[in-house]
């Protein structure tokens, strides 16, 4: 077995010669400043207050954007899921409407909704509102239908199936959609920010791009980074609490005696 | 103890596509009667129990359970399926108390207890074993104090061993319940075990049916035993 630390053995090193490329003078600052220099810059707007105010408006577009566009998803997916006539009515349509790349909208976005929040908001919901809508439609019309048999002669109904049967056994595909819709979330959040806004990471390096600062704008593709990591480790999170009877997502079965997990 | 229903059944029609598959059935069980019907695969034996489940809706004729012609899912009714189909997502508890009111839970553990599976209750169903989870679905189906039980080739994907201990089980609890049972197995010797009476299905029709009134628990190895099973088995062969 190797060790713990192998694995960061080659970003470690990469990290280091970057540094002493920027140091020995063998990198343009121009070109891309050192780690040193983009922390210092990192620093330097965390002081100021500008790093917070841009981050939070950011994560408050990613969030209401999310929560707009996943929460139809999730209604519709479970709607034409557990409905045949509300899939005959709606399904076709989605299908269509997602071939479309909603990026490709921003110029009409802007015409109706000018540059303000409404358009970034509008973007991220339409992004994310397709992975989260095909997979629980997807996780809904997948449910065992012997469980859901055996659930009927057991007395449950309506309310009950949906609530003990479908939406527990769709929850593992549903949260593979929370997943991707999170990555949509990110790229359409990052484009539309870059192209029109006057707030945001995205405006961030838009502007030091402006000026030359290089630094600012490696230091807004880190913060991206680290918030795209941030999100899929919650989604993870969220996928080890939600489904801990899930053998793929439960670290052990709980209460199980030991030698008994097959 | 609560009793059984009397079952019905007249004149039973079920046609897929062109194929016939129940053809003009008529049977009637007593109340608390435990029926094991026996038959090669093909033979309507599932068709049948789904349509006495109400799952299914006959083409043709008519099931009554206590004289009330049946046009839904069958209330009083519970069945019991080849495979466990636990809920992978509630603990083992939780599974077995299905469709039960919070009042009535305390029956469900009773119940697990029964089948040895007191000490399981919080574990998930993915841990269990074959014959395990099968007993969580019988402490399931019994928790309702159904007033007929269905059983639908329970103990079909299990081992020799398990098997006998399931019977076992099937015979003090079903017993005690007091339920209407209808079996269906292709295991011959499972049938003469537990029933009171065995009917022999063959091309959607009632075949053959023989009262079974050896003294119970019965002795496996005991001369009538061996004498219906022999018998039954030719005519299931024949069929």
């Amino acid at each position: 077995m190797t060790h713990r630390l192998f694995p960061w053995l080659v970003p470690l090193s990469l990290l280091i010669a970057w540094q002493a490329a920027g140091e020995f003078g063998w990198l343009s600052n121009r070109i891309m400043p050192a780690p040193s220099a983009v922390l210092r810059a990192g620093f330097r707007l965390a002081e100021s207050g500008e790093l917070a105010r841009h981050l939070g408006i950011s994560f408050q577009r990613a969030a209401s954007g999310f929560v707009i566009g996943g929460g139809l998803g999730l209604i519709l997916g479970i709607l034409t899921g557990a409905s045949r006539i509300a899939e005959s009515l709606i399904d076709s349509t989605m299908q269509m409407l997602r071939t479309m790349p909603h990026l490709a909208l921003i110029p009409l976005v802007i015409l109706w909704l000018g540059i303000g929040e409404a358009a970034k908001v509008f973007l991220v919901a339409l992004g994310v509102l397709f992975p989260v809508y095909l997979n629980t439609h997807h996780g809904v019309r997948n449910v065992d239908p012997g469980l859901i048999e055996m659930s009927r002669v057991h007395g449950l109904g309506r309310w009950g199936l949906f609530r003990r049967v479908l939406l527990p056994g769709a929850l593992p595909s549903i949260l593979v959609g929370v997943r991707f819709g999170l990555g949509v979330m990110w790229l359409t959040l990052i484009v539309a920010e870059t192209i029109a806004a006057a707030s945001g990471i995205g405006y961030l390096a838009m502007n030091a791009r402006e000026f030359l600062q290089t630094d600012v704008v490696v230091l807004s593709i880190l913060l991206y980074a680290l918030l795209g990591k941030l999100a899929d480790t919650i989604a993870r999170w969220l996928e080890h609490v939600l489904l801990p009877w899930h053998p793929a997502h439960a670290r052990s079965l709980s209460s199980s005696k030991p030698g008994e997990i097959p | 103890m609560n009793l059984g229903v009397d079952v019905e059944v007249t004149g039973l029609c079920r046609r897929f596509g062109g194929k016939v598959i129940l053809d003009q059935l008529n049977l009637s069980c007593r109340a608390g009667e435990f029926v094991a019907i026996v038959g090669r695969s093909g033979s309507g034996k599932s068709t049948f129990l789904r349509l006495l489940a109400g799952l299914d809706r006959p083409d043709d004729g008519d099931v009554r359970v206590e004289g009330k012609v049946l046009t839904g899912l069958c209330p009083s009714s519970r069945m019991m399926f080849q495979d466990s189909r636990l809920l992978p997502w509630l603990r083992v508890g939780d599974n077995a108390g299905l469709g039960l009111p919070k009042s009535e839970r305390k029956r469900s553990l009773e119940l697990l207890g029964q089948v040895g599976l007191a000490d399981r209750v919080t574990d998930w169903p993915a841990i269990l074993s074959g014959g395990q989870k099968q007993r969580v679905a019988l402490a399931r189906s019994l928790a309702a104090a159904p007033r007929l039980l269905l059983l639908d080739e329970p103990l079909g994907s299990l081992d020799a061993l398990t098997r006998l201990e399931m019977q076992q089980l099937i015979e003090t609890l079903v017993k005690e319940s007091g339920a209407t049972t209808i079996l269906i197995t292709h295991d011959v010797e499972e049938a003469v075990a537990l029933a009171d009476r065995v009917i022999l299905l063959a091309k959607g029709r009632l075949a053959h049916e023989w009262e079974i009134d050896l003294p119970r628990p019965r002795d496996r190895s005991g001369q009538g035993y061996v004498n219906l099973t022999r018998q039954i088995l030719g005519k299931v062969l024949v069929e």
